[in-house]
């Protein structure tokens, strides 16, 4: 199957590379099967697209790109990578077919797909949220800084909760970019591999610190991300978050410590977010502090798990030492 | 250069449409001979006669405007007072769900075509005039109690409402129906933003590039050249503007289907006989729903005008259909 779409992808250059005059001629008729045909096209090309910055990027190892590309199959098997709009598959039958590709994955200006374009308009509304708040308003003047009309923000049915979910998976994919170079860096021999402890934290702090622009109206955006029908993509975000960091902390557990970590972090992050709101420390610090302690909490409590156990072992073979102590003492070992 | 080549490519995949469609049972809304086989209609384009559906009939294309303008020349007085008795007053909640969904933002010009009683422009002055109403009132609560630099803010920004008033424009191609909507204009007491236009939605008298949101509300089934109408939509829309079109479709319930269609047929013309004293129109009306197209043909249409994001809503069942599209 992606053998076929990869001809399709190759057979599209081809036939760009003729003239523009021909490309109407060659277009076949249009059936509902060829339609979800460039659809499921679209759709992996636009995977395509997204594996493209990775790659080119000089960041990337063997373990990233292998994740990233099992990461892009599961969302491309589900639901599109960023919201719900639907494929212009008509967009491929009415276009002429001049599909020009550059070094950056991206083709020009007039081919960017409605996904695309919803991105840019999200993010040129990003600058509107301390006039706007995280509102549909913000998201109409970012439309209009581009040039289109307000109406166009009628293409976001979630309306708030679409600005705030772009943002968040942007900020999570900055961070996934940042700790890959890091973990190139110590590849490279660039860098010490730090203890996972200090890593966790570093992490957490480069990414709660991406919300210092909006941290005046972030209290309304947590609220937006608790909404019943935001809820699940929002936990995905979270989920996806966590498992990011402890992966490139180095975790490879497949067993429930998998899940311990993951809860531990997940705890950690939420309640440091918490803080981060009602301080006002200069550049933080006292959140930072908070972080610290937290993180220095799971790992005693990490330390104190296992001399628990310790303990434990040591003071049942005690009492079973006892036990046996007694029985000789009291003959009842004794054969008659 | 491009914008003619992609005009050129978008007739040819449109022959190439009616060429795969013209043997799909009951293919209404292609108005070029859908009856004819295609070797035919060639010759018959050349001769100039081509013929499309005015409800179960076939008539020239050049008769059936002429015969939808006497139609609604006829219900005009009474067309309010009909869609009331009707759709049991329904149709008040279709159009409220229609601006809902719209959600207009500030300053945002609306282009209301087949318009006629300007149900629609009345409700998006309305429902713009209460959202600024609304967020001025969030504004003061939020300035209990206001430092001087806040109140000489005031002063500036209340120049800058003016430029960003909403305007609606009202076109229909029958004057009648103007009339009767300029009249309720004036008793409503709405007369800020609003214009009338006679134009015709084939041919509208506007440049490109002028309207945010062009709608269109139970008026594309009486177009002749549907494909026509929404070119020009897209001609007259902003780049990033929207088209909504509400409008009777294809009840999906089979059990709905057949209450619908019993209701259509016999109550209808006899309550167009009973309250306007014309049976005929309203005849004309059920009949023209069942030639239009269905909510998927429509959307592939609307898609094939070069609109994208297209999606459209069932409202009743599927008695009407609310279609979007963006011009990206």
């Amino acid at each position: 199957m992606a053998a076929l779409l990869r001809a399709l992808r190759v057979g599209r250059a081809l036939r760009g590379l003729g003239s523009v005059v021909s490309a109407p001629a060659a277009q076949p008729p249009c059936s509902s099967l060829t339609r979800g045909f460039h659809r499921a096209a679209l759709r992996l090309q636009d995977e395509s697209k997204a594996d493209k910055p990775p790659s080119s990027s000089p960041s990337s190892t063997p373990y990233h790109e292998h994740y990233r590309a099992h990461s892009a199959e599961q969302e491309a098997a589900g639901a599109p990578q960023e919201h719900s709009a639907s494929e212009p598959a008509a967009e491929e039958a009415s276009r002429p077919n001049t599909s020009y590709q550059d070094q950056s994955g991206e083709q020009g200006e007039e081919y960017e797909t409605e996904e695309q374009l919803q991105a840019r308009i999200l993010t040129a509304g990003l600058e509107f949220i301390p006039l706007h708040g995280w509102t549909v308003e913000a998201i109409a003047a970012g439309a209009e800084m581009l040039g289109l009309s307000s109406a166009s923000t009628g293409m976001f049915y979630n309306g708030a909760g679409d600005l705030v979910l772009h943002f968040v998976s942007q900020c999570n994919s900055q961070l996934t970019d940042i700790l890959a170079e890091q973990h190139n860096q110590i590849q490279l021999g660039q860098a010490e591999p730090k203890k996972p402890a200090e890593f966790l934290r570093d992490a957490v702090e480069i990414r709660l610190r991406m919300y210092i622009p909006y941290i005046e109206t972030w209290p309304q955006a947590m609220s937006i991300l608790l909404l019943p029908h935001n809820i699940p993509d929002s936990l995905k975000h979270l989920s996806t978050l966590v498992d990011d960091m402890w992966y490139y902390a180095g975790d490879r557990s497949t067993d429930m410590n998998w899940y311990t970590k993951r809860a531990a972090l997940t705890g950690i992050y939420n309640t440091t977010e918490l803080v981060m709101l009602q301080d006002s420390s200069s550049d933080f610090q006292d959140t930072w502090d908070f972080l610290d302690n937290r993180i220095q909490d799971v790992v005693n409590m990490a330390t104190t798990a296992k001399q628990v156990q310790a303990t434990g072992e040591t003071v049942v073979q005690g009492l079973m030492g006892a036990a046996v102590t007694l029985k000789n003492l009291t003959g009842l070992n004794q054969r008659r | 250069m491009a914008a003619s080549m992609r005009l050129l490519f978008r007739r040819v995949i449109r022959l190439s449409h009616r060429n795969v469609n013209v043997t799909a049972a009951g293919a209404p809304g292609r108005p070029a001979g859908c009856w004819e086989p295609p070797s035919c209609r060639c010759f018959s384009e050349a001769a100039g006669d081509r013929s499309t559906h005015f409800g179960f009939e076939t008539v020239p294309e050049t008769e059936k405007a002429k015969r939808v303008y006497k139609v609604f020349e006829n219900v005009a007085q009474k067309y309010d007072t009909m869609n009331d008795a009707m759709s049991l007053g329904v149709h008040r909640l279709w159009k409220d769900t229609l601006l809902h969904v719209m959600h207009p933002q500030r300053g945002v010009r609306l282009l209301d075509v087949a318009g006629g009683t300007g149900d629609i422009a009345f409700r998006f002055l309305e429902y713009v005039r209460f959202q600024q109403e609304r967020q001025k009132r969030r504004a003061a609560r939020s300035m209990q109690a206001p430092s001087w630099q806040d109140i000489s803010n005031n002063y500036s920004t209340e120049e800058e409402d003016g430029a960003q008033e909403s305007r609606a424009v009202v076109c229909d191609i029958n004057k009648e129906m103007l009339r009767v909507g300029k009249q309720k204009a004036d008793g409503l007491g709405i007369s800020a933003g609003l214009s009338w236009v006679v134009g015709d939605a084939e041919e509208l008298p506007f440049d490109d590039d002028q309207f945010d949101i062009y709608t269109i509300a139970f008026g594309i089934r009486n177009v002749t050249h549907i494909d026509q109408a929404l070119q020009e939509a897209l001609r007259v829309l902003k780049p990033g503007g929207r088209f909504m079109c509400l409008e009777f479709s294809k009840v999906t319930n089979p059990v709905l289907a057949r209450l619908y269609d019993a209701y259509s047929f016999q109550m209808i013309p006899v309550l167009g006989e009973v309250i306007a004293g014309d049976w005929k129109s309203y005849q004309y009306l059920v009949e023209s729903i069942r030639k239009f197209p269905d909510q998927e043909e429509f959307k592939d249409m609307i898609e094939d005008a070069g609109f994208y994001s297209v999606k459209y809503s069932n409202l009743t069942g599927g008695v009407v259909a609310l279609h979007s599209g963006f011009k990206l």
